[in-house]
């Protein structure tokens, strides 16, 4: 299991953050800019719901470059370096070494242009405004990358069912909450349509447009009724493959 | 910010350093123009944030019909306030809406996602891990921490959304505001309170 998987139940973290602010540092902004305009062009918009022009956009930035992307990065992070790192400095370091990796920025260019501006903090950036990249950041906006698709032709769970929490192999990437796995709910809406997710997860089970269920869970259920306080009902939204029947499953 | 995730002032200035050269490689490589990031700022300034959710939650306040339709059709209901734009742009294709209530208090904590048109972007108590690991397991303790305590007999929700849809709450309507607009209603309503770490307070006579 990996630890990203899993923060829901942990224990020992002290009290919760009451910072109310966004960005706690103006830098910070920056960076939340940069993986924005970087979903804005990525190269699957031309195929989303709204289709985006996104292969006449004068850039040079030709990759898909999604949520997932970014998620995938801080799940791969080694557990202790995870929690050692704020929220958007894991963005910052994950944003710099995708564009090293896949050399459109060169580790020593980044490595000396960093030091010049630790020198001169005001030192201008280039100017070269891009107007229709501008364009396409305000349609994706205001517009989207929906994952919904027309509804399978059949589902495999209906209102008031009885489902137990699938247990797959943890992989790069997923979007099931490792507190959930094998703990048993109950169905109460299936969501219009299908939803597809950004990439496939592999034996992790998302592929393709998939039905989403919402799932009650007893909190009693999942951490048994001594541990847990009383009265309380946790609501899950997860993809169908992420469910199996009740009696699948059991030990 | 607690002291866990406040830094000295060395490590902020390398970290500002860095984005700035990385940011400039990426307008020199043709990969940003260097008017992108500042649209996608003021994108979150003036089109999306808490204030369209606060317009929403005020409406629904006042009226009863508008209140019922929000919860059974969200997206649906959203649509009839005619916002500037469609409030299914990033990260609010799909949205639903419960209602806080004298027998159920919602919290809303799903691992990174967050409504942006509605609530803006997400604040920096709903993405620290401490939040997200504790909210599920201890709602009350973290509500207490919060400053909002809730009885022993209203029932607590929590919704962890992983998949593509998107929570926020109707908070309670605070005592002694039916003199209030909707508009000075909504100036009330903070995002806290639509993810449901915050109540609405009466207004200062």
């Amino acid at each position: 299991m990996k630890l990203q998987h899993s923060l829901g139940g942990l224990e020992n973290l002290g009290p919760v953050n009451l910072d109310t602010r966004v960005f706690v540092q103006e830098w910070e902004k920056r960076i939340f800019g940069i993986h924005t305009v970087m979903m804005a062009e990525s190269a699957h918009l031309d195929e989303a719901l709204p289709r985006y022009p996104v292969a006449a956009l004068p850039t040079t930035f030709r990759e898909t470059w999604t949520w997932a992307s970014l998620r995938t990065g801080a799940e791969a992070m080694q557990p202790f370096e995870y929690f050692k790192y704020r929220y958007y400095e894991k963005w910052l370091m994950g944003i710099s070494q995708f564009f090293v990796d896949r050399g459109y920025v060169a580790a020593g260019d980044l490595e000396r242009l960093t030091a010049h501006y630790r020198q001169l903090p005001g030192a201008p950036l280039p100017q070269q405004p891009n107007p229709a990249l501008k364009t396409q950041i305000a349609a994706y906006l205001d517009r989207g990358d929906s994952g919904l698709r027309p509804a399978p032709a059949a589902r495999r769970f209906a209102v008031g069912d009885t489902v137990r929490v699938a247990d797959p192999a943890a992989v790069d990437h997923t979007r099931l909450p490792g507190y959930l796995r094998n703990k048993k709910g109950v169905v109460t809406e299936v969501y219009p349509g299908a939803f597809a997710y950004f990439v496939s997860t592999g034996p992790d089970g998302l592929d393709g447009p998939m039905p989403v269920y919402c799932v009650k869970f007893d909190a009693a259920d999942i951490w048994g009724a001594a541990l847990c306080e009383p009265h309380t009902t946790i609501y899950a939204d997860l993809f169908d493959p992420y469910l199996t029947h009740s009696l699948e499953g059991q030990a | 910010m607690s002291s866990l995730f406040a830094y000295d002032d060395d490590r902020e200035a390398a970290s500002a350093a860095r984005v700035r050269a990385l940011e400039a490689l990426l307008i020199e490589k043709g990969v940003l123009g260097s008017d992108s990031v500042d649209a996608v700022l003021a994108h979150f300034d003036t089109v999306a944030g808490p204030f369209n959710g606060a317009r929403i939650v005020a409406r629904a306040w006042t009226d009863p019909g508008y209140r019922q339709r929000l919860l059974e059709d969200t997206p649906k209901a959203i649509a009839e306030l005619h916002f500037p734009l469609g409030m299914d742009g990033a990260e609010g294709e799909h949205m639903k809406a419960v209602a806080n209530s004298a027998t159920v208090h919602n919290l809303v904590i799903c691992t990174l996602c967050y409504p942006w048109p509605v609530l803006g972007l997400p604040p920096y108590w709903y993405k620290d891990p401490v939040f997200r690991s504790r909210g599920v397991r201890e709602p009350r303790a973290v509500l207490r921490e919060f400053g909002v305590p809730v009885a022993a007999g209203v029932e607590v929700k929590v919704w962890d959304s992983s998949a593509q849809i998107r929570w926020f709450v109707i908070p309670e309507r605070p005592a002694d505001s039916a003199h209030l607009s909707e508009e000075e209603l909504a100036a009330l309503v903070t995002p806290e309170a639509m993810m449901g770490v915050a109540l609405v307070p009466s207004p200062v006579p």
